[in-house]
């Protein structure tokens, strides 16, 4: 079966950059909300593919064509007829394992579901669905559109079609494959998290403030940013979320910085709440001319 | 023998039927918004009337299985049959150093392609979706692929080096290749039938002038230079494409603007030229705004003009002289003002122009008078005919 029509569950950053992506490649997208905040999808999408045009990477023509090919809903019962499904909401084993068991029952049964959690294994959550063959690990790195690779992993189960299907799928986006064996926090989140961690103990020690820290790491490695504007821009919730699950799963080599904890807590929550390591503006780029209250 | 001559881009296809006995044109049309929902089909047999069709084509199978089925349509076809059809003429973009000439594709040729795609990666996969579909849908029917890049293999490796270290071309094969080659070959052997000359004792500056554009240098036939590159972004001023600039200003912008790789390559192919001096990629917009005073038109008009005029001095230079002078495509045949302006500033030539004849469009005419030293022709191109003849000439 040719994939064409598509469907992605969830509409934050990475179900967006999902939708961005697969839609500039010629699919027809439907992405699907329920949360909060839902209904800001398409202006974010919008916003996203205007920056692409003020830096001449696409024609209006083009950013006319990408939005005509995304669809939002909030009705699951659209599922019965997409060719691909992307499960793209928070790293919550229940959650996943409840919309998926919603989706097993509404799309078409050879429809291939693709996970991208960072965190939750494959085989784990399958155990939940009956197209257990059909499922397959595929951690997409924000920002989606840009980055040139994924994370691939499958369970014993799933069978060699569904591999096929995801790989092609993944190859039409334009990104080469990383195979991996199944493992909490794959490569990039693991190693993601290690860093904003230890960036997060340095500045909670004293060694040197934020942007000090984000400007050494940052520069010395030639990075495009820095781990805590990644971290602002992943949200800091889902970063304690993945540190915290990191925990369950490798010891405590992975708990959470106090200074992490503490900005959660507050609602320091990164981009999505204009203030986190760095502040934002509206438009989401760094606003350089915040200055941090003294407590 | 009939023919079948595709022309597929990423999002569209174009198509015509030749019959070979007397390459008469038995139906065309065309295809657009491949993959999308509300695709346009448009086709027209030769006394019948046009068909215009709205439906979903999401990719190139379907969309010439729709121009088969019109073709063998009882009310609007031409043919009984799909198996009427003795061969497909397909024109593909990049041949690199691999292809010097048309070839009867099979699976090595398809696997060379493949092979090559990094050369042009805008073009060569729609050619080769064209090619794997016209295989589907008509298996056993022999399909030729003829090159934009194969006129240009006589280069001398003087014009198509670049100075760049010369491991860069032996590892990459990054050098001169030029596009537009089926067309300036048609051009060279029209003009040398109007000169009523024999082909290798003329020198011609072919100037293929449409939404893309380049000059060629044609002595006794053969292309000694030609105004794109490696890529079809080298040389003149285009629609939306640059042409020449400092590569050196390349690194500058990206540092200045923040932009990726991908964003510079999206703006100097999409964003700049004529586009990006005057905000209208089409020179019919570009002659309204310079009629209305526009400034920025002018400007466009003027750098698009003396690009041309100085291709043309150089390619005198490298033939050591020039007999004719040829304006085709789109803006080359229909822009009166632009082949005047760029005739009366080579006035040193001895170059004059017929001003009625020249205010012809898209006809075949010479538009010097009969005492000018270098005589100047529109010649509508052919390209379609000229891919239908290799095509017949190799499946024969």
């Amino acid at each position: 079966m040719e994939t064409r029509r598509i469907a992605i569950l969830g509409s934050g950053r990475l179900g967006r950059g999902i939708a961005e992506n697969a839609a500039s490649k010629g699919y027809e997208v439907i992405l699907f909300s329920q949360g909060a905040g839902s209904q800001d999808a398409p202006h974010k999408i919008e916003q996203s593919l205007s920056r692409k045009l003020a830096k001449w990477s696409l024609t209006e023509s083009e950013k006319r064509v990408i939005l005509s090919r995304i669809s939002y809903t909030s009705d699951l019962k659209e599922l019965a007829n997409v060719d691909l499904l992307i499960e793209a909401t928070i790293d919550h084993f229940y959650t996943k394992q409840e919309l998926l068991r919603t989706a097993d029952r509404l799309c078409q049964p050879n429809v291939v579901f693709i996970l991208t959690s960072a965190t939750l294994c494959v085989s784990a959550i399958a155990r939940g669905i009956s197209r257990s063959d059909l499922l397959v690990g595929v951690h997409f790195i924000p920002p989606v559109p840009n980055v040139p690779l994924v994370e691939l992993s499958h369970s014993e189960d799933t069978s060699e079609e569904a591999i096929k299907v995801a790989e092609h799928f993944v190859a039409k986006l334009g990104k080469s494959i990383v195979y991996l064996q199944e493992s909490a926090g794959l490569i990039n989140p693991r190693a993601l998290v290690t860093l904003i961690n230890e960036g997060a103990y340095m500045v909670d020690e004293g060694v040197a403030d934020i942007p000090s820290v984000e400007k050494v790491l940052k520069e010395s490695w030639t990075m495009d940013q820095g781990p805590f504007e990644m971290a602002d821009r992943m949200g800091l919730d889902t970063i304690l979320h993945w540190m915290e699950q990191l925990q369950d799963a490798f010891g405590d080599r992975y708990a959470p910085a106090p200074l992490i904890r503490r900005f959660v807590r507050t609602g320091r929550l990164g981009v999505k709440s204009n203030v986190g390591f760095f502040a934002y503006t509206q438009d989401g780029l760094i606003d350089r001319t915040w200055q941090e209250q003294e407590d | 023998m009939k023919v079948f001559v595709l022309n597929c881009g990423s999002s569209s296809l174009k198509y015509k039927l030749y019959d070979m006995t007397d390459e008469s044109v038995l139906a065309d049309g065309k295809v657009e918004r491949i993959g999308q929902e509300d695709a346009v089909v448009t086709h027209q047999s030769i006394g019948k009337d046009e068909v215009n069709k709205t439906m979903p084509i999401l990719e190139h199978t379907v969309a010439i299985q729709e121009c088969l089925k019109l073709l063998v349509d009882k009310e609007y076809g031409v043919i009984k049959s799909a198996d009427e059809i003795g061969a497909v003429g397909h024109r593909v973009v990049h041949g690199g150093e691999s292809f010097s000439d048309s070839v009867v594709i099979n699976s090595e040729t398809k696997r060379i392609l493949e092979s090559i795609i990094d050369l042009a990666p805008l073009h060569n996969p729609a050619n080769l979706a064209g090619i794997r579909a016209a295989e589907k849908l008509m298996p056993g029917t022999p399909q030729v692929a003829v090159f934009d890049t194969a006129f240009h293999s006589t280069m001398p490796k003087h014009a198509y080096l670049y100075a760049t270290p010369y491991v860069i071309y032996q590892r990459h094969k990054v050098r001169r290749y030029g596009f537009h080659g089926t067309s300036h070959k048609y051009i060279v052997d029209r003009v040398a039938s109007l000169m009523n000359k024999n082909i290798s004792d003329i020198k011609i500056i072919s100037c293929h002038l449409g939404n893309g554009a380049s000059l060629a240098a044609i002595a006794g036939g053969s292309s000694v230079d030609t105004s794109m590159g490696f890529t079809p972004l080298e040389g003149l001023m285009m629609g939306t494409r640059s042409g020449d600039i400092d590569p050196g200003a390349l690194s500058y912008i990206m540092e200045k603007e923040d932009l990726t790789m991908a964003d510079l390559n999206s703006m100097l192919n999409k964003h700049s030229g004529l586009y990006g001096i005057a905000g209208a990629s089409d020179m019919r917009d570009i002659e309204k705004g310079v009629a209305e005073g526009g400034a920025m038109h002018k400007i466009a008009f003027d750098i698009y003009e003396y690009r041309i005029r100085k291709y043309i001095g150089a390619y005198m230079a490298a033939m050591n002289g020039v007999d004719a002078i040829a304006f085709t495509a789109g803006i080359g045949e229909n822009t009166p003002s632009l082949r005047t302006r760029i005739c009366q500033n080579l006035s040193f030539l001895g170059i004059t122009i017929d001003e009625t004849a020249n205010q012809q469009k898209g006809q075949e005419i010479e538009i010097s008078t009969s005492d000018s030293r270098v005589r100047v022709f529109i010649v509508p191109t052919d390209e379609e005919v000229m891919i239908a003849r290799d095509t017949a000439a190799l499946v024969k």
